[in-house]
């Protein structure tokens, strides 16, 4: 599925965007390869949708570089025709109908798939003598994501795609979107905090918190790279080389903490359990936050 | 794109339609009626009538009426900048809709651009037509009456408001790209394009062509044909003076015959206490007490012959900075909208 030659979907140096005085993204530094669909996860105001806006092109950076597929984001009409992007409110023409919106990207996407349009219109119950003012937030949603993904792009970036379907929507738009990703080796870029979703169909994750990347790989080598470990209290503050502590969990006489081992270190010899990648968001989260149970040195220990 | 356009225009053409439909109607129907008085005036002079009343009697029949219409032309751009203009793009921005058409595989600024030029389109047919069918129906007056170069008349004949048409829609389609939200972007383009529909007239086009000046006797005759008569502060002067077809952009105060201004004591002298002599005529014995000072003005005007050449300038004039403005759109969408 992926290419190797083919240039990484998304590659970002220092990338950074202020509006006015607020740090949306503060020198991001990513490197994703093409053909993964990528969840991007984060707290709200981490700036996901400052990254993903970015890299659809809807707004130039402040500083650093971005290229996506290769080319600066929304470079011309033949680089928007590569990438797909549905905005969070799933905006569409209130007053045209759903018929209207197909014939809009037939006319303004040379590689429209008006067969894949009509049998998605369809799959979910859409029909197109219907105003698009007059759908419900989900079905809005179905709209939006049909025209993304009818043009046939290489990279598909939804924000936040299922927050306005209900669950067997959501599902079943989960569901097709690994169908669509896997028939024609696209790349999706996705952000959600529903954490389900992400460990459901993602294989890269990107973990967005204040601005930073906290965590970035694909997530069969972060799942390697990440184990629980269980030692009596006090062991965890002398960690063994090539092990960094990510998340401290405090519990009686014993101590655990999430690390991550760096390659080729073998785990120490402690009780190591696996992390889930929930888990696994929701330590780096907890770092980030300045969470107390994170930093090195705890007050007990520092005892 | 032009599909698009079109789709997301079509309510506001048809409503645009409707109106043009409705003012040209009344106007072929004025135009026929103003042929008729054209007709009737003529027999009734050549047969030997009273040439001068049956032409007060024509034009008052008509002037009227062809003035306020000419206040309805100049509503018109007005009207284009405010519904067709500052909704154009606006309304994607308030909406979100851009976020939508911005990643179809269309650049930017061929979006504006497209958008700008099959609106603009419109509004050149709409303003044209309806500007045609005015000129057309008001002809036999303005031919007759001599005032195709006053200020409101001018403004409302031949190319010009179709220039005016399209710089309110383009201010108001700048003026949305940059306020984001309709109806601010409607009221501030009806404010801008009025400041300039006002400053323009008074203020520029006076000087578009250095006028032409003349001195006029002030005999009782010239000042009987004057509107007025009155001392306003820096000295006597008349008001209304005319030239022929010309447009008059500035009189001077009364000058005796050294090129003085006129004392304002003499003045008074003349106005309120004139010797009787049982003239008669606008103002009478002060008419006469006047001409006896030997006195003359200074009239700077345009000539009727310029007529052409200002309608061909002013519309220069006002497609440029449409052209500007235009351009710094493209630029902006370009560039600094998200």
């Amino acid at each position: 599925m992926t290419d190797q030659n083919s240039p990484p979907v998304l590659h970002a140096e220092g990338l950074t965007k202020r509006y006015g005085r607020r740090v949306a993204l503060s020198h991001c530094d990513l490197q994703i390869p093409s053909g993964r669909v990528i969840g991007l996860v984060g707290p709200n105001g981490a700036g996901k949708s400052t990254l993903l806006q970015l890299a659809c092109g809807l707004i130039a950076p402040t500083a650093g570089t971005l290229r996506v597929l290769g080319a600066r984001p929304a470079a011309d009409a033949a680089h928007l025709a590569r990438v797909g992007y549905v905005a969070q409110d799933t905006p569409v023409y209130a007053a045209l109908t759903v018929g209207d919106h197909l014939r809009m990207g037939a006319r303004l996407n040379p590689s429209w798939d008006a067969a894949l349009a009509e049998r998605r219109i369809a799959q979910v119950g859409l029909h197109p003598r219907q105003k698009a003012g007059r759908l419900s937030g989900g079905q809005r949603a179905q709209l939006a994501l049909t025209v993304a993904a009818a043009k046939r792009p290489e990279l598909l970036i939804l924000d936040e795609p299922a927050a306005a379907l209900d669950p067997l929507a959501r599902d079943g738009f989960l569901h097709h979107l690994m169908e669509y990703v896997g028939e024609l080796g696209a790349s999706a870029l996705l952000s959600s905090h529903l954490l389900g979703d992400v460990a459901r169909v993602c294989d890269h994750l990107v973990v967005l918190a204040a601005g930073r990347v906290q965590l970035a790989g694909d997530v069969a080598d972060l799942l390697a790279h990440h184990h629980r470990l269980v030692a009596p209290r006090g062991e965890l503050d002398r960690l063994p080389a090539g092990l960094e502590l990510v998340r401290r969990e405090p519990a009686g006489a014993y101590e655990r903490a999430i690390v991550r081992t760096a390659a080729g270190t073998p785990p120490p010899a402690w009780t190591v359990e696996p992390v889930g990648l929930e888990e696994l968001v929701l330590a780096y989260l907890g770092r980030a936050a300045g969470d107390p149970t994170v930093p090195a040195p705890s007050p007990e220990a520092a005892r | 794109m032009t599909w698009l356009t079109w789709r997301q225009f079509r309510v506001q053409a048809l409503a645009g339609l409707a109106g043009l439909a409705l003012l040209a109607a009344y106007l072929v129907h004025l135009g026929l009626a103003i042929r008729g008085g054209d007709d009737a005036y003529r027999s009734r002079c050549g047969a030997g009538g009273d040439c001068a009343r049956a032409l007060a009697q024509y034009l008052g029949d008509y002037q009227n009426t062809l003035l306020y219409l000419a206040g309805l032309l100049a509503l018109v751009p007005a009207l284009l900048g405010m519904f067709w203009g500052a909704p154009l793009v606006a309304r994607e921005l308030e909406t979100g809709t851009h976020r939508l058409v911005w990643n179809q595989s269309v650049t930017r600024t061929r979006w504006f651009t497209v958008k700008l030029l099959v609106v603009g389109v419109a509004t050149i047919a709409v303003s044209g037509m309806a500007s045609l069918l005015l000129t057309w129906a008001a002809s036999p007056v303005d031919r007759l009456a001599g005032d195709r170069f006053s200020t409101i008349v001018f403004g409302a004949r031949n190319v010009a408001p179709v220039a005016y048409a399209v710089l309110a829609f383009t201010l108001g389609t700048v003026v949305g790209l940059l306020v984001r939200r309709t109806l601010p972007a409607m009221a501030l383009t009806v404010l801008v394009f009025t400041v300039v529909q006002f400053v323009v007239p008074n203020v520029v086009r006076p000087h578009l062509m250095p006028p032409v000046t003349v001195s006029r006797p002030m005999t009782a005759d010239a000042i009987n044909e004057a509107r007025g008569l009155g001392s306003i502060t820096g000295g006597p002067v008349v008001k209304g003076l005319t030239v022929p077809g010309a447009w008059v952009s500035g009189t001077s105060e009364l000058r005796t015959a050294d090129g003085r201004p006129l004392a304002q004591d003499r003045f008074d002298h003349c106005f309120r206490d004139p010797p009787r002599t049982g003239a008669t005529g606008t103002f009478g014995d002060t008419a006469v007490c006047l001409a006896r000072l030997d006195l003359h003005v200074v009239l700077s005007y345009q000539p009727d012959r310029r007529y052409w050449a200002f309608q061909w300038l002013e519309s220069a004039i006002y497609l440029a900075l449409a052209a500007l403005l235009a351009g710094y759109g493209r630029w902006h969408v370009r560039r600094r909208v998200s």
